[in-house]
């Protein structure tokens, strides 16, 4: 292995990081939201909204994320609808992920006994209070372990985003094998690089995983 | 659980530790593969199956290339080609590979007496593929550059080759120039056109793409002003698909295109050179073209594309 | 559906061939699963046990996994080792390599986890039986255990199979791979092939997931329930 190789290399991993990073958090954090609203208009079983979003779960776990990127980014562009590689990016990460949230979420929703709600109500708050106040930040706590696997998962799937000509870490990687051929200096950088990037998130996971251990009702 | 964290930062030192343990022993592994090896097998997977394989490793020599007689031996011949660049290297409609490449893989198979197992390549992996030994021959339209003829051996040469730019025809590039700033130009990763344009114009924004097909399908998408690659290539598609003109049909060298070996497999080399020299006779290379670029590129530029006989006009 | 390009897939053997892609995919998972189960409830176990060397190893191999993307572990496996020890391993071995590596991981975990959450009364009750430590582990302990493992273990096989879709990268000619073969060279033809070829890939890796993974979850009902 070439230090000197490494040194000039660095640069470029660091803006690949970079923007590993920045769609990885946009995707993650459309994901959520994705997985919020969803998981509540299956709580509240809204009518139509709830099966069509059952649909949607089922189609997005059941595909890769890789022939899911193809499909917007390849394919969608023939019926005329045209994304650019980050949009798709975001948005393929947002889909799946929302699939994956609203799972996890829902979960947490359906674990809260119902009495609270009933009693809740019952001391004459309203349905949106109960949901708010009462519900949703127990639900939140007993799912925030699910959140944060599924947050590491997304993350890891960022490196998909190389075929769709994003220049993430994986596609750097690549490249600069292709164009010079110092596999065992890239691919250490690669391991590191991802290492740089989620090993914090993980411990992250770990000490969140404690604490809502303290923080569960009634156990 | 409580030191769960706590593991996990243990975890990152001793992943990071072994890590530079496996990176001191690439530094040796030429020397002493064997050493090295066992080391890093750790690092890497824990695994049965990647024990086997790393055992398997000590009886091993250095050398990953097969020669003349062992793949003359075995009956088989790897040979990369492209499976997604059409007329050069594809696979048909029935399942079968073609193209120009082809043709010649099928002359070197029955000239050798052995069977070709098509390995499909991206243009990055090409030098990779020879230097692990995955394939023994590279006909992947690979143009001869110097930084290449480092890494592998190029025997003697099969078609002419420069780069070109095509772009759809209501907005020909005819300069690279001309290039606005938030304009993207699509290349192939691994490819001369990549190298070209990142030394030369380094402000231009690349779009890449790792197959070809993947890079076509974007282009016709409309996912860039422009598309780079070897000349021959976006001469093709120009004629085959409407609405897009080569506003650069030629830029840097004038390049060569030839099949390559793993450095240092100097008798698979010898035969090749021979064996394109020989074939050169009969003028196969134009009867290749005749077969499969006719189509696309009519006659006109036959005498431009084909190098026989190794021997550049 | 001719502007669509789903045509494409009627010409000469496309649709044969596609198919094959789409084996040559749940091939290498349904391999890779079956080691990763033998395997995985050997390191599930080891997971369990009482030395705290052992332990911390397995938990180093376990965050490894679940750190490092599939994609990274392949290119490591497929063009690394080659360079590192001068061995040469096919594309489709070093699939089922980084499979199992993983798979035997998640595998692992689960088993863990399972085995953890049998109440301890349980092993008391069987010991003050008479039983031994033998036939605790194997007629008390196991059935449960692999109950609750079944349904794991499917979806496991899975996202083993969504996770293929990666291979191509290493040069396997499974689906996807196929797909865009095809749409290349029928580019001229017909040039929306990509619409018509992707949306059947979706389909196809749908149509082989989707039941696998409803089975799971009707056996983790059924059995949760008794």
């Amino acid at each position: 292995m070439d230090v000197n190789v490494l040194k000039s290399y660095i640069p470029l991993y660091n803006e690949a990081l970079l923007l590993t990073v920045k769609i990885g958090v946009l995707g993650i954090l459309t994901a959520f939201a994705i997985g919020l609203s969803g998981a509540a208009a299956i709580y509240f079983k809204i009518p139509v909204v709830s099966r069509v979003l059952k649909i949607y779960i089922e189609l997005f776990r059941n595909t890769p994320l890789l022939v899911q990127l193809f499909f917007i980014y390849f394919a969608l562009p023939k019926l005329g609808l045209r994304v650019s590689a980050e949009l798709c990016g975001i948005l393929g990460l947002g889909l799946i992920g929302g699939a994956y949230m609203i799972e996890t979420m829902r979960s947490g929703l359906e674990s809260i006994d119902k009495i609270q709600s009933e009693s809740a109500l019952s001391l004459g708050m309203t349905h949106g209070q109960v949901f708010w106040s009462i519900i949703l930040p127990q639900a939140f706590s007993v799912s925030m372990p699910g959140i944060m696997a599924n947050v590491i998962f997304l993350l890891k799937e960022t490196s998909v985003f190389s075929t769709i000509s994003l220049m993430d870490l994986m596609f750097t990687a690549k490249d600069l094998i292709g164009m010079y051929a110092k596999t065992i200096e890239c691919l250490f950088l690669l391991v590191i690089y991802y290492l740089i990037m989620l090993l914090p998130v993980s411990i992250l996971g770990s000490i969140i995983e404690r604490r809502v251990r303290y923080a569960e009702f009634g156990n | 659980m409580k030191k769960n964290y706590l593991t996990k930062i243990g975890a990152l030192l001793t992943t990071t530790t072994l890590a530079f343990a496996s990176l001191a022993g690439c530094g040796t592994a030429k020397a002493e593969s064997s050493g090295a090896a066992s080391d890093a097998t750790t690092v890497e997977d824990e695994t049965p199956a990647t024990t086997d394989a790393a055992e398997a490793s000590e009886e091993k020599s250095d050398t990953v290339y097969r020669t003349l007689d062992e793949i003359k031996e075995s009956g088989t011949i790897n040979i990369g080609v492209f499976s997604d660049k059409s007329p050069f290297g594809y696979v048909d409609e029935n399942g079968e590979y073609a193209g120009y490449d082809v043709y010649f893989a099928e002359k070197i198979g029955e000239d050798l007496g052995v069977d070709i197992n098509y390995v499909s390549t991206e243009a990055a992996n090409r030098i990779e593929y020879l230097q692990t030994g995955k394939v023994d021959i590279i006909l992947a339209n690979f143009t001869v550059t110097e930084e290449r003829a480092q890494e592998v051996d190029f025997a003697l040469p099969y078609m002419n080759v420069a780069l070109g730019v095509v772009s759809p025809s209501d907005a020909v590039v005819e300069s690279l120039d001309a290039v606005g700033a938030d304009d993207q130009i699509i290349v192939i990763s691994g490819t001369t056109a990549e190298t070209y344009l990142e030394k030369n114009y380094p402000d231009i924004k690349l779009q890449k793409y790792d197959a070809y097909a993947e890079a076509k399908t974007a282009f016709e998408n409309g996912n860039a002003v422009a598309w780079a690659n070897d000349n021959t290539e976006v001469i093709a598609f120009s004629l085959e698909n409407e609405g897009f003109t080569v506003g650069i049909p030629s830029l840097g060298d004038a390049d060569t295109i030839a099949p390559a070996v793993t450095k240092g497999n100097e008798s698979l080399l010898t035969w090749l050179n021979d064996e394109i020299e020989t074939i050169g006779n009969d003028n196969f290379f134009h009867e290749d073209y005749e077969a499969t670029l006719l189509d696309t590129y009519g006659k006109d530029y036959e005498d431009t594309l084909v190098v026989e006989g190794g021997k550049v006009q | 559906m001719q502007s669509l390009g789903i045509d494409v897939l009627f010409k000469g053997t496309n649709m044969l061939r596609l198919l094959k892609g789409l084996w040559v995919s749940v091939e290498i998972s349904l391999i890779s699963v079956a080691l990763s189960i033998v395997l995985g409830l050997i390191i599930g176990v080891l997971m369990t046990s009482k030395n705290s060397v052992m332990r911390f190893l397995l938990r180093v191999y376990l965050e490894i996994v679940r750190i490092m993307p599939q994609m990274v572990l392949l290119f490591i496996v497929y063009f690394g080792t080659t360079r590192v020890f001068g061995i040469n391993i096919s594309a489709e071995l070093s699939a089922i390599i980084v499979f199992v590596f993983w798979g035997t991981a998640e595998m692992g975990d689960l088993v863990r986890g399972s085995i953890k959450s049998i109440p301890r009364i349980q092993y008391d009750s069987a010991y003050a039986l008479g039983l031994n430590k033998f036939q605790v582990h194997f007629f008390i302990i196991f059935p449960q255990t692999i109950r609750r493992l079944i349904p794991l273990s499917i979806n496991l096989v899975t996202r083993m199979i969504k996770t293929t879709s990666l291979v191509m990268m290493i040069g396997i000619v499974e689906v996807l791979k196929v797909a865009q073969q095809i749409i290349e060279a029928n580019r001229k033809a017909s040039p929306n092939a990509a619409f018509g070829v992707f949306a059947v890939v979706f389909f196809l890796y749908f149509i082989v997931c989707w039941p696998i993974s409803r089975f799971a979850v009707k056996l983790e009902k059924r059995w949760a329930l008794n």
